[in-house]
């Protein structure tokens, strides 16, 4: 059983396993407090889930409406083989693809302002930042985002969920509906692209020279 | 090491999965290549970028909105599924007649058997159970302002189809939706609708707010009813309104006959004729009262679009829509068919549109035209934006006294003295012009005439030597009679 619970930005305290299967059985029964304590204790995550993988904003409610819709369906066959806040993560992982894949279609720009607007979680600020560290990592992270943007929806979210989530390939393999012998090649093929686009164009094409070579 | 090194080993380098030795070696290849040196600084400060993402605090979302939008989506499925099925006693009814009839028919063949396939004595009689009606599909035609379907702002409004179960609601704007050959409904502002029911054997329509209706005539068994509250409207081909806000219920039919029932009676409405039936009072108690001319002209305008074409994949793939933007609100008419208030999203089939927007005098001017190709999943929908009107000016009736003084009628004669000696008589040609405070022309467009292109050019030039004095500046049509 996957015991990782992804951590929850927001103010509600994490359920403890039995409580959760109690929560699991309320909504299960249709009751309305149930599912009004479900969506206070999993909002906040899900959002911010849905933000970083995404890095924008745009549209974020409608997609935080999917992922609850697509929960509350779905509580019916929670199987109980993770822990809920995982299988919520899950969802969101899997809206975020589709969303991932929608914008491929029909790009849309990251927004500076929206990485702008979008503050460090104030309990891991120490000291406020001056407007020249401010820019500078706002346009780290925009380039970032930007590198992220290069890849394949499925390469993307692999390297998303182990770089910067700092999963490991079996947690991966599970929100990802995947085996980890896959994951462990998508990330490899990930991370090689990405760093090239992050290293900019002489790295890439050295190296690319060199694999010619 | 001389090779240069991917820049994904920086990384691991970073994080700390590589040994001492390979990474002293790293490093002493990025002291003499400048690439490597820099690909490592990037890499390096992605990484640090990682620890920056990783803790973004989740944006603000309208918390309370997304919530009732998720109750309403899992309430309506939740509703859908429990929705009462045939009773059983029907389903009895059913299997007795049909084993009746198959027994009939093995006892008391008819002349006819040898025509038939032959029945094996052995054979089993299986009981066909009775074919479901065919499900019907709604495609919204025409959008104005924010729709939801079942709780969801959809993008792809015009490939929907719209089937039993769905729920519809209205914020500010309103929706056409078709569901058959020149059968459609309206669905007003501020209003819900659930589609109760919708197959070809009977449509049920339960509504809050404000419907326009636009029905076909129905054949014999199929029922098609409005549910406003605890009363019903059922038509046979009509089209009428139905407004229903609190539990007081209106009907208004423009032209058919439809029927208003409650628990303790029933009362028809005929064509242009409309009944009020309030809070308190039973169908039976109220009267039916003629249309005023103002009421049927609102009932006219409130029609809702149909295409004249009805197939539902054909639209779905070969139509697409076209998005009209205005700066407030104006009337508009699309290749001449007179569409109602904009900005709008309507339905339309691939080609050349022309489109006029309303003046503030309510006649139609020419905004323009658009291509609209066929839709393709995920692309944006055509859009054309209609220009804000130019503001009347008050020095527009000193300007028109000088252009109607000033014309040189002699050059305009000229101009249409071929056409006049063939016998084409009372011509006009209308423009609009732009003058500023100087006198000069901003602009002079020959906007409609029924001249030949060369002798409504020649008119213009003769209309664009004629020259202003000082005074104010306007913006205005003329039309000038020849």
């Amino acid at each position: 059983m996957l015991q990782r619970v992804k951590r929850d930005s927001g103010t509600v305290a994490a359920l403890d396993p039995a409580d959760e299967v109690e929560l699991i059985e309320r909504c299960r029964a249709d009751d309305r407090r149930a599912h009004d304590e479900f969506y206070h204790r999993f909002r906040r995550q899900v959002a911010g889930n849905l933000f970083r993988v995404l890095g924008d904003r745009t549209d974020i409610d409608d997609l935080v409406q999917e992922v609850f819709v697509i929960a509350f369906r779905g509580l019916q066959r929670f199987r109980g083989d993770a822990r809920l806040s995982t299988w919520i993560y899950r969802i969101c992982v899997n809206v975020a693809l589709g969303r991932i894949r929608t914008r491929k279609r029909r790009p849309n720009a990251i927004g500076v302002a929206d990485l702008d607007s979008a503050s460090i979680d104030p309990s891991l600020e120490e000291r406020p930042e001056t407007p020249d560290r401010s820019l500078e990592r706002r346009q780290d992270q925009e380039r970032v985002y930007r590198a992220l943007d290069t890849l394949a929806p499925k390469k993307r979210i692999v390297l998303y969920l182990h770089e910067i989530e700092g999963l490991d390939l079996k947690e991966i393999a599970y929100l990802v509906d995947s085996n980890p012998v896959t994951v462990r090649t998508r990330l490899f093929y990930a991370r090689r692209e990405f760093y090239r686009v992050i290293a900019g164009d002489d790295a890439q094409q050295a190296v690319a020279e060199e694999d010619a070579s | 090491m001389s090779a240069h090194v991917a820049p994904h080993r920086w990384a691991d380098a970073y994080a700390g999965r590589l040994d001492e030795s390979e990474r002293t070696e790293m490093e002493g290849h990025a002291a003499t290549c400048r690439t490597c040196a820099q690909a490592r600084e990037r890499v390096m400060r992605a990484s640090d970028t990682f620890l920056a993402i990783r803790n973004l605090a989740a944006p603000e979302v309208p918390w309370d909105s997304v919530r009732a939008r998720v109750h309403w989506s899992v309430s309506t499925e939740r509703r859908a599924k429990v929705r009462p099925r045939p009773s059983l006693g029907w389903l009895a009814f059913g299997v007795t007649a049909a084993a009746a009839i198959v027994t009939t028919v093995v006892a008391d063949p008819p002349i006819t058997q040898t025509a038939r396939a032959p029945a094996s004595a052995s054979a089993p009689t299986s009981i066909v159970p009775a074919a479901a009606p065919a499900a019907l599909a709604g495609l919204v035609n025409r959008v104005t302002g924010e729709v939801m379907l079942d709780g969801i702002r959809q993008t792809d409004l015009f490939t929907h189809r719209l089937a039993a179960g769905t729920v519809i609601a209205t914020g500010d704007g309103q929706l056409d939706v078709q569901f058959g050959d020149a059968s459609a409904f309206g669905l007003g502002p501020r209003s819900s609708l659930e589609l109760r029911r919708f197959d070809a054997e009977a449509v049920e329509l339960v509504v809050r707010g404000t419907i326009d209706v636009k029905v076909a005539p129905r054949t014999t068994g199929q029922r098609f009813l409005v549910i406003a509250g605890d009363r019903t409207i059922e038509v046979r081909g009509t089209q009428f309104r139905v407004r229903h806000e609190g539990n007081t219920t209106s009907v208004a039919c423009r032209h058919g006959l439809v029927a208003v029932r409650d628990q303790h009676g029933q009362l028809e409405v005929g064509a242009a004729r409309h009944v009020d039936i309030a809070a308190d009072r039973q169908v039976a108690e109220t009267h039916v009262v003629p249309l005023s001319i103002d009421e049927v002209s609102v009932l006219v305008a409130a029609t809702p679009i149909t295409l004249p074409v009805w197939d539902v994949d054909a639209l779905v793939q070969g139509s697409a829509p076209l998005e009209i933007a205005t700066s407030g609100h104006r009337e508009i008419r699309v290749d001449g068919v007179e569409l109602g208030a904009a900005p709008m999203r309507v339905r339309v089939m691939p080609g050349r549109h022309t489109v006029e927007a309303a003046d503030s005098a309510g006649r139609y001017r020419r905004a323009g035209w658009i291509d609209v190709g066929a839709q393709n999943p995920g692309s944006q929908p055509a859009r054309l934006t209609v220009l804000p009107e130019p503001p009347p000016t008050r020095g527009i009736d000193e300007r028109r006294r000088q252009l109607r003084g000033g014309i040189d009628k002699v050059r305009l004669g000229n101009c249409v003295r071929s056409i006049a000696k063939a016998g084409l008589a009372g011509t006009y040609v209308q423009i609009e012009i732009s003058v500023d405070e100087s006198g000069a022309v901003g602009f002079l467009n020959v906007i409609d005439t029924d001249l030949g292109s060369t002798t409504a050019g020649c008119v213009r030039d003769v209309l664009a030597d004629f020259r202003f004095g000082t005074g104010a500046a306007a913006t205005f049509r003329e039309r000038v009679e020849l």
